[in-house]
């Protein structure tokens, strides 16, 4: 509950003068977000990242490296999909392998990709991220 | 039909490349007629493609460009050499704000579907992921060889190999003036059982319009054996003459006594090539 406190606070103070104070708001509810979705079950880990951090967190570190590659490349595609498709404004990316699926969406100038077991419900992830 | 003046190295490779052509011509038509038709029913489908793992277009449905299959071939790409980390990629769900992009594993071929947004999805996979592996499955028994449309580059690499072949077979001319005869046209022919108590075992029976064909290919020399050769790779000679009962005429069919399918190990639906056989 407390970082619903600390978001109250930061949008009071920011809305008008500091906008760079609000991108940071969302940044800290993003991770809070991401920090409780990486505790259901069946969650993997997740990538947060925009134009100066990253906060990656995964079980396993060793595919750091690959499943960063993947979420960039996901949602490079996502926007040529959408495009060439005509579906407006990329709401968000699924990849689904076969051991471990990818949802990939952008919130603001943050870039998120959770990964998770295939059994496990995207949707709940998104309702908490959005 | 085509007749060729030059030797029979040439004629051998034109016609494995009019064969593989024809495959790929027959796939390509078969998978896109059934898009078009999936759209048809379904008209929330607004595109739709057939493409393999390696991002190779097997088919578009209509209004499919080609700026549109390239970069979706590129965008697949891109994902596909990225997704080892979580093992192949079965399928992928883009959700844009004004539709969806749906991309299916389906046998070893991926279906893409774009659908406006109040699409209803439950209709769309049901006809999705029944009519297009129902006929991915027809054609695989229909013509079991590897089967997918020319690339570009494909496609100039076999006509560089058509002109080397070219020059050798000049070369060669050069030098056996006897290698001049016309080409051994190859059919390629759908097998219909053919029995019955007076039927001789060693007899197939084609078009005689085919049959019309080969003899004048020939300066009128009566063809009466025939080479058969199956996609496994299984050759046999045996008589030939032509289809009397109508309803099997002009369909692209041969009809085959079963101890030659026996021989063959092929049955009835499969295809062969089928070429005449001159003294």
């Amino acid at each position: 509950m407390g970082g619903k406190k600390k978001k109250k606070n930061v949008q009071e103070t920011t809305t008008a003068n500091e906008p760079i104070a609000v991108e940071e708001a969302v940044e800290n509810n993003l991770r809070e977000s991401l920090e409780e979705i990486k505790a259901y079950d069946g969650v993997i880990g997740y990538i947060l990242r925009n134009s100066t951090s990253a906060a990656i967190d995964l079980k396993d570190p060793t595919k750091i490296i690959d499943y960063a590659i993947l979420s960039s490349s996901a949602l490079d595609a996502s926007e040529i999909l959408s495009e060439d498709f005509d579906l407006g404004n990329v709401n968000n990316i699924i990849v689904e392998g076969k051991n471990v699926k990818m949802l990939s969406l952008k919130v603001g100038a943050n870039k998120v990709s959770v990964f998770m077991e295939k059994e496990v419900d995207c949707e709940k992830i998104l309702k908490k991220i959005k | 039909m085509k007749v060729f003046q030059n030797g029979y190295s040439l004629n051998y490779h034109e016609n494995r490349m009019e064969v593989k052509k024809m495959d790929n011509d027959v796939y390509s038509f078969a998978l896109k007629t059934a898009l078009n038709e999936i759209q048809n029913i379904c008209p929330d489908i607004k595109k739709s493609l057939v493409f393999e793992e390696d991002g190779e277009i097997i088919a578009g449905g209509e209004d499919t460009s080609e700026k549109i299959i390239k970069r979706v071939r590129d965008s697949f790409n891109g994902i596909m050499e990225k997704a080892d980390a979580i093992g192949s990629v079965e399928g992928i769900v883009l959700e844009g704000s004004k539709g969806r992009v749906n991309i299916t594993g389906m046998n070893d071929l991926y279906l893409l579907t774009a659908t406006s947004r109040n699409a209803d999805m439950k209709y769309v996979n049901t006809v999705t992921r029944v009519l297009i592996p129902t006929i991915l499955t027809l054609l695989e028994k229909i013509n079991p060889a590897p089967l997918k449309n020319m690339s570009f580059e494909e496609a100039e690499e076999a006509e560089e190999a058509e002109e080397t072949v070219v020059e050798e077979t000049e070369s060669e001319e050069a030098l056996e003036p006897e290698a001049l005869s016309p080409e051994t046209p190859v059919n390629q022919l759908i097998i219909e059982d053919l029995g019955g108590l007076l039927v001789p075992s060693d007899t197939i029976r084609i078009d005689s319009e085919i049959l019309s064909q080969w003899e004048d290919l020939y300066d009128g020399s009566e063809i009466e054996k025939v080479e058969v050769e199956t996609f496994g790779g299984k050759t046999t000679q045996c008589k030939v003459k032509p289809i009397k009962d109508s309803k099997y005429k002009e369909k692209g069919i041969v009809r085959m006594p079963e101890k030659i399918q026996q021989d063959l190990e092929i049955k009835k639906g499969e295809l062969v090539r089928i070429k005449p056989v001159v003294d």
